[in-house]
C-alpha cells in the first residue's frame, strides 16, 4: 500500500520537500521570508535557468539532452549585445533571437536528421559555442560585453509589483505545461522517449518533431539571454558553464527520467522553487559558495536516487501507460 | 559493407590517419618553426596525458557509459599529491599514490552507476560538482612554492636529454592498452556489455563487476593522467583539471568510438588524441588568436562525428529496407 503512496504523489512529496527547506531556512533566519527577499533574490536569480529547464523538460522526456544551452545563452548575449552597439536596438534583438534559432536548429538537425546521440552532438556544439563567443568577444580585445535598452528593460522591470521576468516565466510555465499534459504534442513527446523506432513505424513525423523541440529550446535561450544580460549588465563568454549542468539538476529533481518517457513539467517547476530556495537560502545563512556546489551535487544524486527507486517500482505502471496511449 | 578488398581503406582510422597526415603537412607549410624541437616535445607532453587518460575514457565509452567527472577527478589527483608532494615526498611515491586516488573516486562512480541504477551521464555530472565542491573547500586556491622533487618528471627526467619522461609513460601505458584490448578476455566482456548488457548479463558476464573494473582501471589511468597533469610546474590551482574530460571525450569520439557503445578501437582513440594534442600549438603557431581554439575543437567533432554518422548511416539504411521488404513479404 505504502509504495503505490509514493507512486502516486511524487510531486506531493517534492512540493514537501520545498516546503520543509522553505520553512527551516526562514525559521534560522527570519530576513529570509520578506517578500522583498523572495521577489528580488530567490526567484529573480533562478527565472533564466528554470525558463530555459521547461524545453529541457521536454527534450529529456524524449530520449535527447541539450548540453549546450548555457553556452547558446552567452552566445545570444555577446553577438546580441555587439550587433545592439553595432545597429542599435532592435538589430541586437532581431541578431539574438536569430542566432538563438540557428543554434537550436543546428543541434535539431545534427540529432534527428544525421543521429548522432544527443549528447555528443551538444557536447561538440557546446564546444562550438562556447569557442564562438570566447572568439569573437576575446578577438575585438573585450573583456565582456555590455547591456543595451532593450536588454534592460527585459531585465529591469517591475509590472504590478513584480518584475516583468517573473511574469514571463509563468506563462511560459503555463504554456508548457498544456503543451506537454494537454495536447497530443505532448503525447507524442513521451511516444518517442519510449520508442523512437516505434513511433516512428506509427506515423509520427519524429524528425520535425525533434527538430522544433531543440530549435525552440534555443529560442527560449535567445529569451533567457535578455533577462540575463540586462540582469548582469556585462557578460564574459565563459558565463554559460554551470549553466547547464544546473538545468539538468532542476529537470531530474522533478521526476524526469533522463533515459525518457517519463517526466512531469509540474515537477520541473517545483524542482526550480527547490534550487532556487536551496540557493538563496544557504546564501543568506552565509554558507561558503564552495559548500553550496556540493549541497547542489548531494541533492542531484538524491533525487537520482529516489527517481531511480520509483522508476524501478513504476515499471508495471509504464506498461500500463504505453497500452493507454495506443487505445 | 563493399567488397573485402576495401576494408582498409573504409575504416575510420584510415580518414583520420589521412587527415591527420594532411593536418601535418598543413603546419610544415604555414606554421613556421612548428617544427622546433621544443614544440615537437612540448605536442607530445600533451599528446601524452591526453592520451593515457582516452585510453580509460575509451573503455568506459565502450561499455556505453561516460565519465564527465574526470577533470575534477584529475584535480583532486593533482591537489592531493602536490600536498603529499610539499612535504618532499619524490616522484616514486606519487605516482601511485595518484593511481589509487584515481581508481577509488572512479569507483565511486561506478557505485552510482551500477548499484544505484543512475545513468551515467547524470551521476558523473553530480560528482563532478561534488569533487570540485569538495577540493575548494579543502584548499583555498592553489598549492604553490612546490620543491623541485615534486616537479622532478617535468625538468628533470627527460629521455636522451631532451625527450619528457611522460612519453615514456604513455608508451608503456599504450603497449599495455593494445595487447590488453586485443587478447584478454576482459576486454570482450567490456565489449560485450556496450553492444547488449542484457545479452551479456544472461550469457553469464557480471555486468555490475564488469563496469566496476572498467571504471576503476579508467580511475587510475585519469590518476597517471594527473601526475603529468600536476607536475608541470611548482603552482598546482583547484581547477587545474576543469574541462578536461571534454577533450579526453573528444579524442575518443574522434577516434571513431561510438557513445552508444559496443564499437570502437584503441588505433583510433591514438590518432584522436594526437589531433587534439595539435590543436592549441597549431593555433598559437598559425598566429591565430588562442581564443578560436574551443571553436576549432568543436568543429572538428563535429565534422569528424557527422561523417561517421553519415557513413553508419547508409550501412543502417540497407539493412533497414531489406528487414522491411522481409516483413512484408512474410505478411
Amino acid at each position: 500500500m505504502k509504495n503505490i503512496k509514493v507512486k502516486l504523489t511524487f510531486n506531493m512529496a517534492l512540493l514537501l520537500i520545498w516546503i520543509v527547506i522553505f520553512a527551516g531556512i526562514a525559521i534560522v533566519t527570519p530576513a529570509f521570508l520578506t517578500p522583498d527577499y523572495i521577489i528580488n533574490v530567490l526567484l529573480k536569480n533562478i527565472i533564466e535557468i528554470g525558463m530555459v529547464a521547461l524545453p529541457m523538460t521536454l527534450i529529456i522526456i524524449t530520449g535527447g539532452i541539450d548540453l549546450s544551452v548555457g553556452n547558446i545563452l552567452v552566445l545570444c548575449c555577446v553577438l546580441g549585445s555587439m550587433a545592439a552597439s553595432a545597429g542599435g536596438n532592435w538589430m541586437g534583438l532581431l541578431v539574438t533571437i536569430i542566432v538563438g534559432l540557428l543554434c537550436g536548429l543546428f543541434n535539431g538537425l545534427m540529432i534527428a536528421k544525421a543521429r548522432i546521440s544527443a549528447m555528443v552532438a551538444t557536447l561538440a556544439t557546446m564546444y562550438l559555442y562556447l569557442g564562438i563567443a570566447r572568439g569573437i568577444s576575446m578577438g575585438l580585445q573585450k573583456k565582456c560585453v555590455y547591456t543595451y535598452d532593450f536588454a534592460n528593460f527585459m531585465g529591469n522591470t517591475v509590472i504590478l509589483g513584480l518584475p516583468l521576468q517573473i511574469w514571463i516565466y509563468f506563462i511560459l510555465a503555463i504554456l508548457f505545461t498544456v503543451l506537454l499534459g494537454m495536447t497530443s504534442f505532448g503525447r507524442k513527446l513521451y511516444a518517442i522517449g519510449m520508442n523512437h523506432n516505434a513511433c516512428q513505424y506509427a506515423g509520427i513525423d519524429t524528425d520535425k518533431i525533434l527538430i522544433g523541440l531543440y530549435t525552440l529550446c534555443g529560442l527560449i535561450c535567445a529569451l533567457g539571454s535578455f533577462i540575463w544580460m540586462g540582469r548582469f549588465t556585462s557578460v564574459k563568454y565563459d558565463a554559460g558553464t554551470n549553466f547547464n549542468l544546473k538545468v539538468i539538476t532542476i529537470v531530474v529533481l522533478g521526476g524526469t527520467s533522463i533515459s525518457g518517457g517519463i517526466g512531469d513539467m509540474r515537477g520541473t517547476i517545483i524542482g526550480t522553487l527547490i534550487i532556487a530556495t536551496l540557493n538563496s537560502g544557504l546564501t543568506v545563512l552565509n554558507i561558503p559558495i564552495d559548500v553550496q556546489t556540493v549541497v547542489e551535487g548531494t541533492v542531484l544524486i538524491i533525487a537520482l536516487i529516489a527517481n531511480a527507486i520509483v522508476t524501478r517500482r513504476s515499471q508495471k505502471k509504464r506498461i500500463i501507460k504505453v497500452r493507454s496511449v495506443s487505445s | 559493407m563493399h567488397t573485402k578488398k576495401g576494408k582498409l581503406f573504409l575504416t575510420t582510422e584510415f580518414y583520420l590517419l589521412l587527415f591527420l597526415i594532411m593536418v601535418l603537412l598543413f603546419l610544415g607549410m604555414f606554421a613556421q618553426g612548428f617544427y622546433s624541437l621544443n614544440n615537437i616535445m612540448s605536442v607530445l607532453n600533451t599528446f601524452s596525458y591526453i592520451l593515457i587518460a582516452a585510453i580509460g575514457m575509451n573503455m568506459i565509452i565502450i561499455t556505453s557509459n561516460i565519465d564527465v567527472s574526470t577533470g575534477a577527478l584529475i584535480s583532486v589527483v593533482c591537489l592531493s599529491i602536490a600536498a603529499v608532494g610539499k612535504i618532499g615526498v619524490p616522484f616514486a611515491g606519487l605516482l601511485p599514490l595518484a593511481i589509487v586516488i584515481g581508481a577509488l573516486l572512479s569507483t565511486l562512480n561506478a557505485l552510482l552507476i551500477t548499484k544505484l541504477r543512475i545513468p551515467a551521464i547524470v551521476a558523473t555530472l553530480a560528482t563532478a560538482q561534488i569533487f570540485q565542491g569538495v577540493l575548494q573547500l579543502m584548499v583555498e586556491g592553489s598549492i604553490y612554492d612546490l620543491p623541485s622533487s615534486y616537479t622532478w618528471l617535468a625538468f628533470k627526467a627527460k629521455l636522451f636529454g631532451v625527450m619528457p619522461a611522460s612519453i615514456l609513460i604513455c608508451a608503456i601505458v599504450t603497449a599495455i592498452s593494445l595487447i590488453f584490448m586485443k587478447y584478454s578476455r576482459f576486454s570482450k566482456k567490456i565489449y560485450a556489455i556496450g553492444n547488449n548488457a542484457q545479452a551479456s548479463r544472461l550469457t553469464g558476464i557480471s555486468v555490475d563487476r564488469t563496469t566496476m573494473i572498467t571504471y576503476a582501471i579508467a580511475g587510475a589511468l585519469f590518476g597517471i593522467s594527473g601526475v603529468i597533469i600536476g607536475t608541470a610546474g611548482q603552482r598546482v590551482t583547484t581547477t587545474m583539471g576543469t574541462g578536461l574530460e571534454m577533450t579526453f571525450i573528444a579524442a575518443v569520439v574522434l577516434g571513431g568510438t561510438s557513445t552508444a557503445g559496443g564499437s570502437g578501437k584503441l588505433t583510433g582513440t591514438i590518432i584522436g588524441a594526437f589531433i587534439l594534442a595539435l590543436i592549441s600549438p597549431a593555433i598559437n603557431y598559425l598566429r591565430i588568436s588562442a581564443d578560436w581554439s574551443d571553436a576549432v575543437k568543436g568543429a572538428i567533432i563535429i565534422v569528424s562525428v557527422l561523417a561517421a554518422s553519415l557513413k553508419q548511416r547508409k550501412h543502417k539504411r540497407i539493412i533497414t529496407v531489406q528487414s522491411a521488404y522481409a516483413a512484408e513479404r512474410q505478411a
